[in-house]
């Protein structure tokens, strides 16, 4: 027991998610017969699941700092209904219609912004209004029609990494490099962290538990590379899950390692404190809403990419699955809590969840009822652990 | 509590090690991808010569179907048949709905392509946005055959079952014309214009088709439109959801019929004709004729009572029983049948499997459903 806490580096219990999300994959994997570890479905499942994820980023954020946007469905679909339209009526190219569609996600979050820390009203108001504003502009500017979108543009969606290199690797070698670079960059930083722990007051950790920690960490990053590679010539680690991992990484270093990072929690804990001791609190507000409808921007860019064309429903209730990604990864509903990679768990155990539940069959109908419960039972979990004077589960994973 | 989780976190462990080192590398590298260059290249000539030979496949194969919603009467019957002759047929049915969410569609067509589906038939929620999914299915060699509704902007399908469009359109608009003369007296009759859902690629074909009848009419004064509202977006009705029709029904009469009478409304489908009806009765005017499409239960009762002129049948079960048809085509490895209709979808002409729709007004009511004991039930 003891040393399997120090190769994991603190409580056992932080890990209750990831377990959870590790043994629902077998679990499903056994039902379907092996059809979940395939390459294809994991593909499919990165895919199809980006734009919840990219969206649970910024939801995250906007959740620590204690408010709530639902306007993020309507932005993305208004977003990406820009984007279709203007690269089909102006005849621009395709990357002139991407950064038209940012732009509108900037436009759209600095408004949301705005009302929010100028005027001091909720988020929830804020936010219903421009869920109803960018929806009825959606619906506006199509005339509630589909707009194609430009070819190029489905290779956000749905694309996949270039083929290149020997053959001998039996992998798409994009994806091993891509893996390699992974376990080095975890090595790496083990071992870097590990040097300092020999200057710490705790005490230093012990060599081996390090050792084991990249080891283990290295098949599970090696197992999922050749499982992303390994699948039909010309598919790789998906396009889509590429720009989410970028996405994570960058928002994973600014919520713990810089300082708006660390005033977004300090405003999230106790706004009182948190300005009294020197954090521009409206400037937080402003740069949090700003930055989920940049992300829902990318999201309806990503959506629209896959499906090859924009449609007057899209991102109805999207906000929904972002807000249940963000609380199934452990965020407090007060403000405070909550951190990036346990977003993407939650996030991770929703797709998990609807992904195996198709595989074996079940209708939607079913199938939501099952992630409303495990919704429940996650933040019940979670709250009934607090209450008992334990430290928040889920949403300290990885943290530190 | 502890010791389990330390269990489940060793297993997870040892399985995905187990997973790992257990899987030889096994991409044929050169090989596998001359094959698939190969594939395309067939791909590309079957397109160009039509003819080709199609790999069949074996009894009891998985067939997907993947239906929009089971909101409306013809989805859920849609599910029932589907699953019901499938099975009888020998094959292994896996019929999910999408809830009308376009990404839900999009994963379900994925999961079914995991499953090994053969043949996946698709309703689309929206039938231009399943481009990636539906070549990816292509891709996976699965043959992809639209249902009712046509799928555009992808080369990933191989046909399209449904009732001709316009031709329903044009049947729609004869049984109001016929309704006005028979119910409402001397021309000019004072009538309003509706359409499905936009994203439906049928719902402007539907209106297309009405319009080329009624148009002539409008022009030589035997028709009034009294709002002026003759374009198919201000007509088009959001997901053909009955409540927005209604709402739209309540403010034209509001707004235009306070001193005039209504007399006819071209109505999309029999949701939508049932609340236009609705919302004439709240503003006490006297029940236009209404046309309609589906042949809903509740609006067989309608047309039987009066209260709905007429209504088209598609009759469900035809339509099933024709992709059913095709896909036992495909199976013995004859390809997808031949057909005279074609249709450009944006990228590629998709071969259209068109069957007859058949209006339906209380004088033949008796006829249209003769093999139908459950429709037949209600006309009494």
């Amino acid at each position: 027991m003891k040393y399997i806490k120090q190769v994991l580096g603190g409580d056992l219990r932080q890990y209750t998610m990831v377990v959870a999300l590790g043994l629902l994959i077998l679990i499903f994997n056994v039902i379907s017969d092996g059809r979940m570890l395939t390459s294809s479905n994991f593909q499919n499942l990165l895919s199809g699941n980006a734009y919840v994820l990219v969206l649970a980023l910024g939801m995250l954020m906007v959740i620590v700092i204690g408010q709530i946007d639902l306007s993020v469905g309507s932005v993305a679909g208004f977003a990406g209904m820009v984007m279709a339209l203007v690269a089909k009526n102006y005849n621009v190219p395709w990357w002139v219609a991407v950064l038209i569609a940012l732009a509108i996600g900037i436009l759209a979050g600095a408004w949301h912004g705005f009302f929010l820390s100028q005027l001091g009203i909720p988020g929830f108001i804020t936010t219903l209004g421009g869920m109803m504003i960018f929806r009825g502009g959606v619906i506006w500017i199509s005339r509630s029609i589909s707009v194609p979108a430009p070819e190029e543009l489905k290779w956000f969606g749905a694309g996949y990494l270039p083929e290149w290199g020997p053959s001998f690797t039996g992998m798409n070698n994009s994806t091993l490099v891509l893996g390699l670079i992974g376990i080095v960059c975890f090595a790496v930083g083990q071992i870097r962290k590990y040097n300092r722990s020999k200057n710490s007051p705790v005490g230093e950790t012990p060599l081996w538990a390090v050792v084991t920690r990249i080891a283990l960490m290295t098949v599970l990053i090696g197992y999922f590379t050749y499982l992303f590679g390994s699948g039909r010539v010309g598919t790789s680690f998906p396009v889509p899950g590429l720009i989410l991992l970028l996405l994570t990484i960058i928002y994973h270093i600014i919520t713990q390692r810089t300082k708006f990072g660390r005033h977004v929690y300090a405003v999230g804990g106790n706004k009182a404190a948190a300005a009294l001791s020197g954090v521009n609190v409206k400037r937080t507000y402003f740069l949090t809403m700003m930055n989920m409808s940049f992300l829902a921007a990318v999201a309806g860019i990503l959506f629209v990419g896959r499906s090859t064309a924009a449609g007057p429903a899209d991102g109805t209730s999207w906000e929904m699955d972002a807000i249940a990604s963000v609380f199934i990864g452990g965020a407090a509903v007060s403000g405070g809590v909550g951190t990036i990679l346990a977003t993407i768990v939650g996030g991770m155990v929703m797709a998990v969840l609807n992904n195996g539940l198709m595989l074996m069959g079940v209708g939607a109908d079913k199938t939501q009822v099952i992630k409303g419960f495990v919704l429940l039972a996650a933040v019940a979990f979670d709250v009934y652990n607090k209450k008992n004077g334990k430290s928040s589960i889920i949403g300290r994973i990885f943290s530190k | 509590m502890k010791k389990r989780t330390l269990l489940s976190m060793a297993m997870v462990a040892t399985m995905a090690f187990a997973t790992f080192t257990g899987c030889g590398g096994s991409r044929e590298g050169a090989a596998t991808t001359d094959t698939a260059a190969e594939t395309t290249e067939e791909a590309a000539t079957t397109e160009t010569t039509a003819e080709e030979s199609f790999p069949g496949f074996e009894d009891g194969a998985t067939i997907g179907v993947s239906l929009p919603w089971l909101g409306t009467q013809n989805w859920k019957e849609a599910e029932e048949m589907f699953t019901a002759q499938l099975e009888e047929a020998g094959y292994k049915p896996i019929v999910q709905a999408a809830d009308q969410k376009v990404t839900q569609q999009q994963q379900q067509i994925e999961s079914m392509i995991e499953n090994g589906a053969k043949v996946i038939v698709v309703g689309p929620v929206d039938g231009s946005q399943l481009g990636a999914v539906l070549e990816q299915a292509k891709e996976a060699g699965v043959y992809v055959i639209g249902y009712d509704r046509l799928l555009e902007n992808t080369s990933g399908v191989d046909g399209v079952v449904q009732f001709g469009s316009v031709k329903t359109g044009e049947l729609q608009a004869q049984a109001l014309l016929q309704g006005l003369e028979e119910k409402k007296g001397e021309p000019p009759y004072n009538i309003e214009l509706f359409g499905g859902g936009p994203a439906d690629p049928n719902a402007p074909n539907f209106f297309t088709g009405a319009m080329s009848v009624l148009q002539p009419k409008i022009d030589d004064g035997t028709l009034v439109v009294v709002s002026g509202q003759t374009d198919f977006t201000q007509c088009a009705t959001v997901d053909w959801d009955n409540a927005k029709a209604q709402s739209r029904m309540d403010s034209l009469l509001a707004g235009n019929y306070s001193d005039k009478e209504i007399d006819g409304v071209l109505s999309p489908n029999d949701g939508i004709a049932r609340a236009i009806i609705t919302s004439c009765e709240n503003a006490g005017q006297e029940i236009p004729v209404v046309s309609g499409l589906d042949a809903e239960n509740e609006s067989v009762e309608w047309v039987w009572s009066g209260r709905q002129y007429s209504t088209v049948a598609k009759p469900t079960n035809d339509l099933v029983a024709k992709t059913i048809e095709i896909i036992d085509s495909l199976k013995a490895g004859n390809g997808m049948p031949a057909t005279d209709v074609e249709v450009d979808n944006g990228v590629k002409n998709v071969r259209i499997y068109e069957l007859p729709p058949v209006v339906v007004t209380k004088d033949n009511a008796k006829e249209v459903f003769a093999n139908d004991p459950s429709r037949l039930e209600l006309l009494k």
